[in-house]
């Protein structure tokens, strides 16, 4: 499904932030990303969701070539992806479901339907209660699950993650560990980014280790 | 197609709710506006109306057809049937040569014409057009000077050319200042935009990381822009509301004075609409103008 070869980015300034590098990820497929602050993992997740380009080397996905899209076609590739930031980029303005509603209304969506699919989401996340809330009322954890729940609203063949457990205590990464086990079971296919050793260890599965831009192991 | 429309009325509802939210900033955006559409908008009032009031003045622009005294009964006949039946003139009346002589002696200038042992002036028909432009005027006069029995033509229409110059040169100015304002009007809605795009900055980089296209974002600021265009037409024409009203009794009074039915005329139904779409499309531009700025650096 996802192809780098020979991929390299630098970003202005010089600083080679991947070297190189050459993988493939499978339909269906969890793959989780580790190395230290600064390896390179977001960079890996933006070039497949064209929010960065490579320098050289070819990112593709589903066969196209994500690096030459149009600025015009970039919308729809990303239609099909789940995107999951490290920083949520929750929208403080608007009410959780709002929120959840927004790729849908973004993807053209039937209003009706939308409104449905956006309260399953928020119903697998546990926050359907909250969906009058407006996000800065949620605690960190929730706003991680409402970023989840956005995320998958749409159903996206493929999730990107980064960083998803990141500040959070161990019992709210495991529950959200375990929902991405869900989406795993249906055949989404899954990148994710982490420290978390622990994790990874519960969860079983690929491990691609960055380390200063360069594929270390698990390749 | 009917999520397409349902986002269309979205984006309205949330332009007007966002528009209403600050209603100073939205107000004070409507009276810049409104004042750039105003100030050219009275000046065209202002032409219009002095173009009517020179229409109606009663001294209205005259054409003298001199007959040739060799003219025959059936010539004379001939033109004053002419005269009669052609559409472009008004009213017309005959001076025959004795009254105009009794005028001159009237005038006191008996002392000339009585020692004169014939009669030196012509025959005259005197008339007006019914529509009073320059060029009409001229092909007019051509066309009676050309006629058997006509001595000559001639026209007075040097206050006439002299005037529509003037306001033809007024014209020239309004449509210039109309530019030159439709330009003002654009940069003032693309700045109000602006504040609109720096306060939903992450609300767009929101939306385009999730598959947003640059159209989808567009819409809910062209429609702030468009509302924002017609709320300003709106001021402006208030402004020119009161403006008539307070030129309307001084202009009256003037006119009264000089026992003319004059009254000021306002803007039309047809120019107020043409008013409200300019405005609607020069913001709704200023919008699209920001809007798309900001995509671009957004890359
Ligand atoms: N927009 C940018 N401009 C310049 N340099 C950047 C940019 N984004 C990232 N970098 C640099 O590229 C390198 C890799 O960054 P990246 O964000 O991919 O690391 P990361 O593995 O996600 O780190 P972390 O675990 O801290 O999130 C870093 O040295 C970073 O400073
Ligand atoms: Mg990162």
């Amino acid at each position: 499904m996802i192809q780098f070869s020979q991929v390299t980015k630098r970003y202005p300034g010089g600083l080679t932030a991947l070297d190189n590098i050459t993988l493939g990820i499978e339909h269906g497929e969890l793959a989780f990303l580790t190395g230290h602050s600064g390896a390179g993992k977001s960079t890996l997740l933006k070039l497949i969701a064209a929010i960065e380009r490579p320098t050289s080397g070819a990112v593709t996905v589903n066969g196209q070539n994500v690096g030459r899209l149009s600025r015009h076609t970039v919308p729809f590739l990303r239609r099909n992806i789940g995107l999951i930031f490290q920083d949520h980029k929750l929208l403080f303005d608007r009410s959780v479901i709002e929120n959840a509603l927004l790729p849908l209304s973004i993807a053209g969506f039937d209003r009706r339907e939308a409104m449905k699919r956006a309260r399953a989401a928020l119903d697998k996340v546990g926050l359907l209660k909250r969906e009058r809330a407006m996000p800065v009322a949620l605690s960190g954890g929730e706003q991680q699950r409402l970023c989840i729940a956005r995320a998958v609203v749409s159903r996206p063949a493929l999730v990107l993650a980064d960083e998803p457990t990141g500040n959070l205590d161990a019992g709210y990464a495991i529950d959200i560990l375990n929902m991405f086990k869900d989406f795993h079971r249906v055949g989404t296919t899954l990148v994710i980014s982490t420290h978390d050793e622990r994790a990874i260890q519960a969860m079983g599965g690929r491990v691609i280790h960055l380390d200063h831009g360069r594929l270390a192991d698990g390749a | 197609m009917r999520s397409w429309l349902a986002h269309h009325v979205s984006s309205f509802a949330d332009a007007s709710r966002r528009l209403l939210r600050t209603p100073f900033a939205s107000g004070f955006t409507a009276l810049a506006i409104g004042v750039a559409i105003a100030l050219p908008a009275s000046m065209y009032l202002a032409i219009s109306n002095l173009n009517r009031l020179a229409g109606d003045l009663p001294a209205q622009p005259e054409i003298s057809l001199f007959i040739a005294e060799n003219a025959t009964q059936g010539e004379r006949d001939a033109i004053k049937q002419k005269l009669g039946a052609h559409p472009a003139i008004g009213r017309h009346h005959f001076i025959s040569s004795e009254a105009a002589l009794e005028r001159l002696k009237a005038k006191g200038l008996a002392d000339i014409t009585a020692g004169l042992e014939k009669n030196p002036l012509p025959d005259a028909w005197v008339l007006t057009l019914q529509q009073a432009s320059p060029g009409a005027m001229e092909t007019l006069r051509r066309e009676l000077a050309g006629l058997p029995g006509v001595e000559s033509a001639h026209a007075d229409s040097a206050w006439a050319e002299r005037l529509q110059a003037m306001l033809t040169l007024g014209r020239q100015i309004v449509l210039l200042l109309s530019a030159l304002f439709g330009l003002a009007l654009v940069a003032i809605a693309s700045n109000a935009i602006r504040a609109q795009i720096l306060a939903r900055r992450e609300e767009i980089e929101v939306s385009r990381l999730i598959g947003a296209t640059d159209r989808y974002i567009r819409r809910p600021f062209l429609y702030f822009g468009a509302l924002q265009g017609a709320t300003g037409a709106l001021a402006a024409l208030g402004i020119l509301v009161l403006l008539g009203l307070a030129m309307d009794g001084p202009v009256s009074r003037l006119a009264t004075l000089y026992g003319s039915p004059f009254r000021l005329a306002s803007l039309g139904a047809a120019e107020g609409v043409a008013v409200l779409g300019l405005a609607t499309l020069s913001s709704w531009l200023g919008a699209w103008l920001a809007v798309s700025r900001t995509l671009r650096k957004f890359g």
